[in-house]
């Protein structure tokens, strides 16, 4: 059965008719369009389909589409300004935390969250806070130095 | 050596892309008229078809095709055709838990998944063999009828006289170890687009890490011409060796395509990826080592079986490739290497990061410290007196080039702290390090090893480089544009990669092997040569100058001695808008064979340029609850010349990552009846941020080796010796001996008891 959704995704309105067991991750891919968010487990296992729903880290494969009526969603594509990096997406690129980059996307933005809540996170709370986040690639060295990294970034003034 | 661009840790060309979304992987394509297919999978692992009903699936509204064996050609497939073994649809039997036994293409996901549920399949249950020793056992019950027994190829190598050095041996160690199936885990599931359109061609978009290859393998199974199949790859997400064999995918999705005169995507859930996307060979390895009383290792003896699962894919190639750098390892002068393959029915094997190595390494090396132990000799002076040497010739007929295998083992044991620790540390810690050896640039194994690139400039001084090399993530793409923008004197912002389609790429072998920085790398190097000569005619025609005067750098252009620097666009604006005289260039490289090189005699012959490196470990051991903690690991291994820091780091410490999950944590389960109980993240554990301990990455370089600036490939180096290094230290730790990897809590808790229990 379809219902109307009203959603924003990157500050965009969307209107849309959408079936009631569609989740948010299908419907930023199928219906929206935004490939950036990515599908790795369906499961809420591995992190990769991470969004900010009001600005909270949630597996978007777990979150049924309608629960988000009227929320805000960010997805990777929103982050950063225009041709401007985030400082979190700088810090990835810089320190070369990105390998096949599938898990990026999700990881980005989970760091993102942390950074807005605890913008000096010490090594053990990176740890904790990109947990849900797994990587095949890097062994995660690389990406604790792009949070560490970020969070100077972050406090050195870098506008977001 | 200087260079502007080489030996740079610079960002990946393709990181922008990818940490905003832009990158397209294969799933993020979208089509006109696109259908999605899937497959219905063999719920039983052993069992006879006795009847498929589709009629159901057929009537469903919004069902465009549903094809069982008979719908599809009849021809069997295996990565090597010898060994052809598989249907594109299980026609009377099916083998394993997830075999293909029918397809449907539908409008949309719901449909399809409801179409798969109104196939009736009759199965009438056979024996299951999970067990090579079952398997193996005279009159079992054969997995494919009409062959003599499950055990299904075999090897034996042999170099000097191992019974003889076996007698002279002071001491002689022996043990069995076993190691399980384990999946690669690519966060980006196996899936595939086919178009088969109305000119025959067929076009298939899918994660390929060998897309020429694969482009034969579908055309063989479908018995097509080959010049009708077309490949095209998007960004991947991870290869580890999981996309190098075609995934019968392929050609489901092509019959379906042509069926329905539509593209047919399919996608595996992750469920599918990990009971059918193949795994880690098994091995199960007994091992004899021997040396005389001063430590010089004498003789190695490996009798070694490899559960190939319920198909042919690299089993042999593997294990060959195991008794290679089992042969070179410290050069042990009597060798003799039995292995053989059985057909279990479970997932089959293939190609996994370290191709049989990590197993092989993992015996070898634990037995190492074994026959220390038992010499009462510290592991790292045995380990001394017999490193492998630059320019030896191994007694197996491996040639050595550049080695910096002492390098290498004393930079780890000095960082892991060998000397204070070993033997001395904090009650339940310990240390513990291993060596290996691997291919650093593929290897002969097809009878040939080369590798072409094309570089053209654009009217502006853009470089697009076209070239074989696919990146799976590890990074080839930079790697290449960092060695064409080196030797082209351009900026590597100006280099643009093309790797991606079948039509446009000279005609490869695939990254595999640690390959494509070497091989791929040469010829990019050759082109990028070809390329600079014309630049520098051009040049030095428009400077009015001797083209051996004629300096290039980061995109500028100037005479020797002058001050006046062009933009490199000067000059090719100039040649191009005033000659018509574009600029490119072509390069191959061929790594020629040695003299009476023939395939089944070759051995490690096959390796152009062996690569080595060492492992420290320091992990402390809870004997109540068995929990190893890795607290740190040390790599450090050779690279020739590190074509890129952070990237090479990067290689290190995501294989160490997948070393230690092969050690502690990893290990496809399954139940008595076949079926894989663990096919989710949170069954099936990877290492997560929290698991991986402090990590150091070591880049050693060396001279010697024949790669592009002297590098050598370190794609799959670093999970080689990351389990011994593991096992050593926790014999360090705690004084027991583990033999099989995943080394769990329970097998810690076991041993314990056992040590206790002989104690008292």
């Amino acid at each position: 059965m379809k219902r109307e959704l009203h959603i924003r995704v990157n500050g965009d309105e969307y209107h849309l008719l959408v079936e009631t067991h569609r989740t948010l991750l299908e419907v930023i891919r199928d219906e929206i369009g935004l490939t950036g968010t990515k599908n790795g487990c369906g499961q809420g296992e591995c992190g990769a389909c991470t969004v900010l729903l009001d600005g909270e880290p949630v597996n978007s494969c777990l979150v049924l589409a309608h629960e988000a009526e009227g929320h805000d969603v960010l997805t990777i594509e929103g982050l950063g300004s225009g041709d401007t990096l985030h400082p979190v997406q700088r810090a990835f690129v810089e320190t070369g935390a990105i390998q096949c980059g599938y898990c990026t996307p999700g990881m980005v933005l989970t760091a993102k969250a942390l950074l807005d809540h605890n913008p000096t996170p010490t090594r053990a709370e990176i740890l904790e806070g990109l947990k849900g986040n797994l990587c095949r690639c890097t062994g995660y060295v690389k990406i604790v130095e792009a949070v560490e990294a970020a969070s100077c970034l972050l406090e050195g003034g870098e506008i977001e | 050596m200087k260079t502007c661009i080489v030996r740079k840790g610079l960002p990946r060309i393709d990181a922008i892309p990818k940490v905003s979304g832009e990158a397209q992987y294969t799933v993020d394509l979208k089509m006109p008229g696109l259908l999605v297919g899937k497959i219905l999978r063999s719920p039983h692992a052993h069992a006879r078809i006795k009847s498929i009903d589709t009629s159901a699936a057929k009537a469903l509204d919004g069902v465009l095709a549903v094809i069982t064996a008979e719908d599809v050609p009849e021809n069997l497939f295996a990565f090597y055709q010898w060994q052809a073994d598989k249907h594109i649809l299980c026609t009377d039997r099916v083998r394993y838990v997830g075999d293909e036994v029918a397809a449907v293409a539908a409008m949309d996901d719901d449909t399809a998944e409801a179409a798969l549920d109104l196939i009736k399949v009759e199965y009438e249950a056979l024996p299951v063999i999970l067990d090579i020793d079952e398997a193996m056992k005279p009159g079992a019950q054969l997995i494919h009828e009409g062959k003599e027994s499950n055990s299904t190829w075999s090897v034996d190598r042999l170099f000097g006289d191992p019974d003889k050095a076996l007698a002279e041996c002071d001491y002689v160690v022996e043990g069995t170890y076993v190691t399980h199936q384990l999946a690669h885990c690519c966060l980006e599931v196996s899936n595939c687009i086919a178009k088969w359109d109305k000119r025959d061609k067929l076009t298939i978009w899918t994660n390929a890490q060998a897309p020429h290859t694969q482009r034969q393998e579908v055309a063989r199974v479908l018995g097509i011409p080959r010049r009708n199949v077309r490949i095209i790859n998007s960004t991947m997400g991870g290869g580890f060796g999981s996309k190098l064999v075609m995934d019968m995918k392929l050609p489901i999705a092509s019959v379906l395509s042509r069926l329905t005169g539509r593209p047919v995507r399919i996608v595996n859930t992750r469920s599918e990826e990990f009971t059918t996307a193949k795994t880690r060979y098994p091995y199960t390895l007994h091992l004899k080592t021997g040396a005389t009383k001063d430590g010089k290792i004498l003789v190695r003896d490996l009798t070694l079986i490899g559960d190939n699962g319920a198909y042919h894919d690299k089993g042999p190639a593997t294990i060959n490739f195991s008794s290679m750098m089992f042969g070179t390892l410290y050069n042990v002068p009597n060798i003799r290497f039995h292995g053989e393959l059985v057909y279990t029915n479970k997932a089959m094997g293939t190609a996994f990061r370290g191709f049989g190595n990590p197993q092989v390494t993992f015996a070898t090396e634990s037995q190492i410290d074994e026959l220390a132990e038992k010499m009462g000799m510290d592991p790292l002076e045995l380990r001394r007196r017999n490193v492998n040497h630059p320019d030896e010739t191994a007694a197996c007929g491996a040639e050595v080039c550049g080695c910096a295998m002492s390098e290498c083992m004393e930079l780890a044991a000095k960082e892991i702290g060998w000397e204070e620790k070993r033997g001395k540390g904090a009650p339940l810690r310990g240390v513990g390090l291993a060596n290996m050896v691997h291919t650093g640039g593929g290897g002969r194994f097809y009878g040939f090893n080369s590798a072409e690139a094309i570089i053209k400039l654009s009217d502006e001084g853009t470089v697009t480089l076209i070239t074989s090399a696919l990146d799976m993530g590890q990074g080839a793409h930079t790697a290449m544009a960092q060695i064409a923008a080196e030797e082209l004197g351009v900026r590597l912002e100006d280099i643009n990669v093309l790797s991606h389609d079948t039509e446009l790429t000279p005609y490869d072998l695939g990254s595999w092997g640690s390959r494509a920085t070497f091989m791929n790398g040469n010829a990019v190097l050759a082109a990028a040569e070809d390329a600079r000569q014309s630049l520098v005619e051009a040049a030095a025609e428009m400077l009015e100058a001797d083209p051996a005067d004629i300096l290039v750098e980061e995109s500028k252009v100037w005479v020797k001695g002058s001050h006046e620097k062009h933009d490199l666009s000067e000059v090719v604006d100039h040649t191009v808008n005033e000659h018509g005289e574009p600029i490119s260039g072509i390069g191959r490289f061929v790594d020629h064979l040695p003299e009476g090189y023939t395939i089944p005699t070759a051995f490690a012959k096959n390796i152009p340029c062996f690569s080595f490196g060492t492992q420290a470990v320091e992990v402390e051991v809870d004997p109540e609850t068995g929990q190893v903690n890795v607290l740190r690991v040390v790599a450090a291994h050779e690279t020739g010349t590190t074509i890129n820091q952070t990237m090479a780091e990067g290689q290190l410490e995501g294989s160490m990552a997948q070393g230690i999950g092969f050690a502690l944590m990893e290990r496809l389960v399954h139940d008595d009846e076949g079926r894989i109980v663990n096919d989710r993240f949170l069954d099936y554990k990877i290492p997560n941020i929290g698991d991986v301990p402090e990590m150091k990455a070591y880049c050693v370089e060396s001279v010697g080796t024949r790669g592009p600036f002297g590098a050598k490939g370190i794609g799959e180096p670093g999970l080689v010796p990351t389990a011994p290094a593991i096992a050593n230290a926790i014999y360090d730790a705690i004084g027991v001996r583990l033999h099989e990897v995943p080394m769990t809590r329970e097998q810690i808790i076991k041993a314990l008891k056992e040590k206790r229990a002989s104690e008292t």
